[in-house]
């Protein structure tokens, strides 16, 4: 559906050289610090900007031979823009019509309807949550083969967010030939969503997991001097220095359960994982 | 196709948050027919708003980093020039038009210059919201909103001193303009209007060009 390879663009500073891959049949998470490169990476997928190197293929084509046949397929919900808030979901709707050829509105309508969104009022009148669920609701009832969302659940609440997600995977079992590429800054969205994960710093994929085997394989073990000395280090993927000790990060829980009973083994989380890839050091 | 429809129905949507001023326009429009002795002014006035109110619809979609959402749908950057330079015909030449009407209205009414008179001084404005929207456009879409005004001044200020400065070297030069003025009065009114029509569409297919080079390069 979606692969970039050495995606670069430079902007001062900052750079950007990503590799991800989003396949048929399932939802891809990307995972993030504000400012690492998540945004330029959604863009850069949508056409939106020139990369400075690299491939970007999206629905089988060269991202900058997709038009606006192939835009048809795609809904995109981008973290800091949307439909002008001087317009209603009313004004909306024909504009949806018009452009998109596979526009379903009475789905559109009945969500509308079952989110209390209200119809006729001014979007940039509508809080937050509201906003969100919009923005998710036009990306989603196109019949679109991918869904490009960039940061969708931002600033909502636990029971907005989770109507959101409950959308998100609604649209996936609709057909099974979807999929969904997401970021988000809270992980609780991506382990329960995502079959897999690209976790980006500055500018870098620096780990790529199935969630399932993150959340199973992966964990954070507290290890004092001696403990820490006596450890097999070869399976640790990251360690740091704390009061007490050592925190390490390994890939391989199952391996330090049967060797160090004694070990404080807690199980791996995608924030603990993004907190010791960043934070930790490389052995 | 579809992508500029959409577009413009998303403008038309947006222009109902200006109604009010729009039927302020209509008004003062009117007011100008009753009172204005020169009633050309009218079609220049509602041509120029005409061209207002498309440039408005530009700022709309600049606002909020909207552009990088509307290029997220399947509108192309040629769909999007082509449906402000489409916006701006509907709205400056609907101007234009019901300047022209006003005033050949009020003309017959307060008889004042013979129908025919005032549907041909329509006519030969009608380059006006041409030119205006050849100028407006590739301005404001390659400097933005409030930079595009000041550049649109610039230029509107740089093209009258030319002018004079033109006009002082013919003065040097003993060119007779005011001769040269009658010369052309005296040629053949209807194949002046033309030719000013066919100018300014001229100028705005080059405009257009231009506005989708300034888009082509545009990056969110």
């Amino acid at each position: 559906m979606l692969k970039m390879e050495h995606l670069r663009k430079n902007y001062g500073t900052f750079s950007l050289d990503c590799s991800i891959e989003v396949l048929q049949g399932r939802v891809t998470g990307l995972i993030g610090q504000n400012g690492a490169g998540k945004s330029t990476t959604f863009k850069a997928a949508l056409g939106l900007i020139a990369p400075d190197g690299g491939t970007i293929r999206i629905l089988g084509k060269d991202v900058q031979d997709i038009g606006a046949k192939e835009k048809q397929e795609l809904g995109v919900v981008l973290s800091e823009s949307g439909f002008s808030g001087y317009l209603t979901i009313k004004d909306i709707i024909p504009v949806l019509e018009s452009l998109y050829e596979k526009f379903d509105k009475s789905f559109f309508q009945e969500q509308i309807k079952k989110f209390g969104l209200p119809d006729n009022k001014k979007i940039k009148e509508f809080s937050t949550g509201m906003k969100a669920k919009l923005k998710v609701l036009v990306a989603a009832s196109h019949n679109a083969r991918l869904l490009i969302l960039d940061e969708p659940t931002a600033g909502l609440d636990v029971v907005a967010r989770d109507e959101l997600l409950e959308i998100l995977r609604e649209f996936m079992e609709q057909d099974e030939n979807r999929a969904i590429l997401i970021s988000s800054h809270i992980s609780g969205d991506l382990e329960t969503l995502c079959d897999d994960v690209y976790l980006i710093h500055e500018g870098k994929v620096i780990l790529h997991e199935e969630t399932d085997v993150l959340l199973s394989d992966y964990a954070l073990m507290k290890a004092d001097e001696g403990q820490y000395a006596a450890m097999d280090k070869q399976y640790l993927l990251r360690v740091r220095k704390e009061s007490f000790g050592y925190t390490c990060l390994t890939d391989q829980k199952q391996y330090y359960m049967e060797n160090y009973p004694k070990l404080v083994i807690e199980k791996g989380t995608i924030d603990g994982v993004i907190t010791m890839m960043i934070r930790g050091e490389a052995i | 196709m579809k992508g500029m429809k959409g577009l413009l129905i998303k403008d038309i949507k947006l222009m109902k948050n200006m109604r009010n001023s729009l039927l302020m326009i209509l008004v003062i429009a009117m007011g100008m027919a009753y009172y204005l002795k020169d009633l050309s002014f009218i079609i220049v006035y509602l041509a120029l708003l005409g061209g207002a109110f498309t440039s408005s619809t530009l700022s709309y979609d600049e606002f909020d980093k909207g552009y990088a959402f509307l290029f997220s749908l399947p509108v192309t950057k040629r769909d999007y020039v082509m449906e402000k330079y489409g916006l701006g015909l509907i709205l400056s030449g609907g101007g234009w038009l019901l300047g022209t009407v006003l005033m050949t209205a009020a003309g017959w009414i307060r008889n004042n210059g013979a129908i025919q008179d005032n549907l041909m001084m329509g006519l030969c404005l009608l380059p006006f919201p041409l030119i205006l929207l050849a100028l407006l456009l590739p301005f404001h879409l390659k400097f933005g909103g409030e930079k595009g005004k000041i550049v649109m001044i610039g230029v509107a200020g740089g093209l009258l001193i030319a002018g004079v400065l033109g006009a002082k070297l013919a003065e040097k030069m003993h060119l007779d303009i005011d001769a040269v003025l009658a010369n052309l009065s005296g040629l053949n009114m209807n194949l002046m209007t033309v030719c000013g029509i066919v100018f300014g569409l001229i100028i705005l297919a080059l405009s257009c060009r231009i506005s989708m080079s300034i888009v082509r390069k545009w990056e969110f």
